[in-house]
Order: structure tokens, then sequence, then C-alpha cells
């Protein structure tokens, strides 16, 4: 009898546990689904709530403000325990961020820059990622000869980016930029980056010892650019940020160009956020048990012929 | 009862959507929710309406969002820069009125077809977005002032539902009301007819193309305001909702043409669906799916309707 009771209460405990669990409601924001490294972060971290028996409400602003701040208000009106938000844009819709708080609703961002209306932001160090790809690059390129850029200013993580290499060429004069393309639409963008770097590449023959990317969509462009030309691996060195499986590939391959990637891990900065929900709403732990300032900085690392083989699947 | 549903069938799917919403999404008739409905919903009402009376001219105006994205880049600029509200305002609406009066200039001037000369104005006003800011959003320091335009409310009312009440009333009774809208009409729906009557038709042309770009400019000023931010391509999203919302309002109240009352309601529909669907926590993939089932569910309510509507666009 005393068995079965324990075993009944034992029962009931996981029953009401389960349902705790189940009751547990997390909306996540992607600010553009379309956008490879925002799906990554998004996908890995409903994923992960889901594995933890969450309900998750998954939303895509479509790169457009109002309707990023339309998603927000609606998750609050739904009255979900926690959102995470993954490259959102706190500052511009400071308005229902800061409802967000007013109502209790526990916000983590991902790559969205702090806020004080949020718990924290989980990121790399742009600045730094920013200064190990442009360092490396020059020195492929021996810190002498000329390159060309290809840039995106309309993400603060792409924009910063551009903005170290900017500094590092301002310190080592010996290499030259002899022409940069910025990418100017978001939704055609490869096509946009062929063209611009296409035109680049025609006016600059025979003078070009470096490629720099903001991220790796772009390098696969220019990739398919230079080997197209005959230009063989070592010869214009490519470097870009961010990391994945086509990355790691073509950094492999003996025939690509694209040399080296400052890895970003978007999947284990989703993983990051649901998480820190967990410790901080669920377990009702104190946030500074997680990280006591802003920000939560995750580790990227540099990965090039010498360690992809750990970041290829098998 | 062909002829209900044909006039008010699309209202009716309306209608029947919020009945479904109330039942199966949870909070949906919560208060809170229902203003925020009616709050984002004026964005795009105001910028359809405006879309409205370039299309009852017999013109299309496809720049709307792209003028409305650079209004508000103008506003946030003069702002930022220290200039004051009234300053933004006057850019916003400034901006929005002089790109209606340039795509009316190079369709009744220059000849050229409205749908060529606004897309070409639509890349011109990207590139000057982009131009301005440089690819980085102007935010904070916004006075209150200005934020107040959008985000502040009267006697409990917030004030984009009054901004869409008044811009609503304002062009129903300009198109339903006066001499001059039935001009507008009469030079969109038969030129040649009302050239021939006396109507200049070429000024009404120009009129309906610049108050959709005024009406662009307020969508700017407003979004600006409620934002607390301008970037280039803010309001890029509105543009096929906006012609949606006209295209919807068409098949209702006063099947085939262009009407505010109807603009109005497939506007606050589109918000509804959208709002629903993430209350009940569907997929947001699955919120496009059915956006663009029901609009075609919609339109063919009133077939009929948009039979006609076919022959006189």
């Amino acid at each position: 009898m005393k068995r079965f009771l324990i075993a009944a209460v034992g029962a009931a405990a996981l029953a009401l546990s389960a349902a705790q669990a189940a009751a547990f409601e997390v909306g996540i924001i992607a600010f553009q689904m379309s956008s490879e490294t925002h799906a990554r972060v998004a996908n890995a971290a409903a994923a992960a709530a889901k594995a933890k028996g969450w309900t998750v409400t998954l939303l895509n602003s479509e790169g457009a403000l109002p309707k990023h701040a339309e998603q927000f208000d609606a998750l609050i009106a739904k009255k979900v325990d926690a959102i995470i938000v993954a490259m959102g844009k706190p500052i511009e819709a400071e308005a229902q961020f800061k409802a967000a708080r007013d109502k209790g609703v526990p916000v983590v961002t991902v790559m969205s820059g702090a806020s004080k209306d949020t718990l924290f932001d989980i990121q790399v160090n742009e600045y730094k990622v920013g200064a190990e790809a442009a360092l490396y690059l020059f020195g492929q390129m021996g810190y002498t000869g000329n390159l060309i850029s290809q840039r995106f200013e309309g993400n603060v993580g792409t924009r910063i980016r551009g903005r170290l290499l900017d500094d590092v060429l301002v310190e080592n004069q010996a290499v030259k930029e002899i022409g940069k393309h910025s990418m100017a639409r978001t939704q055609s963008w490869r096509d946009d980056v062929r063209a611009g770097m296409q035109a680049l590449l025609l006016k600059n023959q025979g003078q070009i010892n470096g490629v720099w990317a903001s991220f790796d969509g772009q390098a696969y462009i220019i990739d398919d650019l230079l080997k197209a030309q005959g230009v063989k691996r070592g010869a214009i060195p490519l470097v870009s940020i961010d990391g994945g499986e086509e990355t790691y590939r073509r950094i492999a391959d003996p025939d690509s160009t694209l040399l080296a990637t400052v890895m970003i891990p978007f999947e284990g900065m989703g993983e990051r956020a649901v998480e820190a929900i967990d410790s901080i709403v669920v377990k009702k732990q104190p946030k500074e048990s997680v990280t006591s300032g802003p920000y939560l900085f995750q580790d990227a690392v540099l990965v090039d012929a010498s360690n992809v083989k750990q970041f290829l699947k098998k | 009862m062909g002829r209900i549903l044909e006039r008010y069938g699309t209202a009716l799917a309306g209608l029947a959507l919020i009945v479904f919403f109330a039942a199966a999404a949870p909070n949906f008739l919560n208060p809170a929710n229902l203003l925020n409905i009616g709050k984002e919903t004026s964005f795009l009402a105001i910028l359809a309406l405006g879309f409205m009376l370039a299309l009852i001219a017999g013109e299309l105006d496809l720049s709307i969002a792209d003028v409305a994205s650079l209004a508000a880049v103008a506003c946030g600029a003069l702002v930022q820069w220290g200039y004051g509200p009234l300053a933004g305002v006057a850019a916003a609406l400034g901006v929005g009125l002089a790109a209606g009066l340039f795509n009316g200039f190079a369709v009744t001037i220059l000849h050229v077809p409205s749908l060529i000369a606004t897309l070409g104005l639509a890349a011109i006003a990207k590139g000057l977005g982009f131009m301005l800011t440089q690819g980085v959003a102007f935010v904070g320091r916004w006075p209150t002032e200005f934020t107040g335009l959008a985000r502040g409310a009267l006697l409990g009312v917030p004030n984009l539902i009054l901004w869409l009440i008044a811009v609503s009333a304002l062009v129903w009774l300009l198109v339903g009301a006066t001499r001059t809208g039935l001009h507008m009409t009469a030079a969109g729906e038969a030129t040649e007819a009302a050239r021939l009557a006396g109507v200049k038709t070429d000024r009404m042309k120009r009129l309906g193309l610049a108050l959709c770009g005024l009406l662009a400019g307020a969508t700017a000023m407003l979004l600006a305001s409620s934002l607390s931010s301008a970037a280039p391509g803010m309001a890029g999203d509105y543009f096929l909702y906006a012609i949606a919302a006209v295209l919807l309002g068409m098949t209702m109240f006063d099947p085939g043409r262009p009407n505010a009352p109807g603009t109005l309601v497939a506007a606050l529909s589109l918000k509804v669906l959208g709002n629903g669907l993430v209350l009940m926590g569907a997929p947001y993939y699955a919120q496009d799916i059915a956006l663009g089932a029901i609009i075609i569910a919609s339109v063919a309510v009133s077939a009929a309707a948009l039979k006609r509507a076919a022959f006189k666009v």
C-alpha cells in the first residue's frame, strides 16, 4: 500500500510537473527568416524550447519594423511567459520592448544589442570578430597589396565588421582597398552582390590580392565568381564571417578560394537563450547566475583549413 | 441573397473571421488587443486610402511604400538634427506631397504611364533613403511632442485610431460628397468622356496622385512617431498589403469601384487575420498561406463584382 502511495504521489508530481512545463509558453520572433543566420537562431531556439515541452509560437517579422512591433504587441496580448528575439530591434521598437517589461514578460534577445527592457542580449563580440577576420586576410596577403570588399551597412553586425576592416586598413598602409561594393538591396541581395562584385573584379583585373566579405552568403557568390575566372585557391584569398555547413565545405574544398571564416555559434545562441529563460523564469534563479551585465558573450572561432575538419558533419 | 453577397460578401467574411478568432484565439477580445488591432490598422488603412485615391483617378501609384519610407527618413533626420517636431511633420508630409506631385507631373505632362513613372520614383525614393541614412536608422532622442502624435490618446482612444477616423472621414467625404470627388471618379472611369464633358481630367489625375503621396507622408509621420525610429525601407512591408486592401475593398459596398469603407474594412480584416493567427500560435509560414487563401476566397465570394472591376480598372 505504501509503495502504491509513493508511486501515486510520484506519478502525480510528474504529471503536475509535465503540466506546468506544457503550460509554459515562449514566443520567438526572428527579424527576417529569409536570412539564414536569423533562421538558424530562431529554429534552434524553437527546437530547444519544444524539447523542454514548452509551447512555441515562432514568428517572422519579414524584415519589417512595423511588423516586428505588431508581433511583439500580439505576443504580449497572448500573455506568453517569455519572448526570445533573434536579430531584433530593441531600440527601434522600444515602446514594445518597454510594454513587455511593464507587463512582466521577460525578453532575451540574440544579436540584437542591449536594452534596459530585456534581461540581456546574447552576442559574440562583433568588434573582435571583425578584427580577427581582417587580420587573417591581411596575414594571407603578407600585409601588402590590394583588396576589394563586399559590405553590408544595413545590419549592425556586418557594419561593425566593415568598420573594423577600415581600422585595420588605417594601421596597415601597405594594404590598399581599391574597390568596395555595399549591398543595398535586402530581398534580392544575391543578385546585387553578384552584379557589384562582377563589376569590381572586371575593373581591377590583375591587381587584386585579397577579397573581404561581410558575411558568408556574400562570400559564396564571390567564390563562385573567382572560380569561374579560373582563380586558384590562395591566389586571391577570400575571407568572411558567420560559419555554417556550406562555408566549411568550401573551406575544405581545394578548388575554393574561401580560405577562412569566423564561426559565430548561431544555433548555440538560440539554445542558450532557451537555457537562460529556463534558469531565470522557470527555475527562478537570479539573473546574475547567467550573466550580470547586459550581454552574454559567446565565443566565435576562426575556422580555416587547419581546423575545418572538426566542424564538418561526418 | 446574391446581391447581398455581392455587396457585403467580403465584409461578412471579415466579420466571420472576427467571430472565429473570438472563439478560437485566447485573449483576442481583450480590450488591449482590440486597441492594438485598431492601431496597427491605422498605418495600413491610411496608406491604402491614398492608393485608392490614385486608383479612383485612374492611376496606379506603386511608389507609396518607398515614398513613405523616404518621408519617414526625412522626418527622422530633421527631428534628430534638432529642428523640432513641427519640422519633422512638415518634412514627412512635404516629401509625400512632393512625390505625389512629381508622379502627377510625370503622368500628365511627360505622359509616362503611371505604372512606369511610379516604379521609377520608388527606386529613386529607396536610393535617397539609403543616401540620407547610410543604412543606419534614426533612433533615440525623439521628443515626446512628436512621439505623442501616434502614441498618445484622447479620452482613452489612441491617437492612431483618431487619425484613422479623421483621414477616412475626409477621404470618404471627398470622394462621395464633393464635386471634386465626382470629377476624380469620372476622370478615372471614363477619361475621354469626362474630358469631353468639361472635366479637367489631367488635373484630377494630378490631384489623385498628390493626395496619394500626401497620405504616404502622413503614414510615414505616424510610423516614425509610433516606432520612434526611421529607417530606409521601413514601410516596404505595407506595399502589397495596401494594394490587397484596396482590391479587397473593391469587392464590397460599391462592388467594382475603389471605395473608402471597403478599403477600411479590408485593411481591418487583414490586420485581424495577422493578429488572430499569432494569438492562436500558428507558425509564421501559415500566416502567409492563410492570408493568400482568404484573399482568394473573399474575392471569389464577390466574383461577379470582381469581373466588373476588371473591366473598369
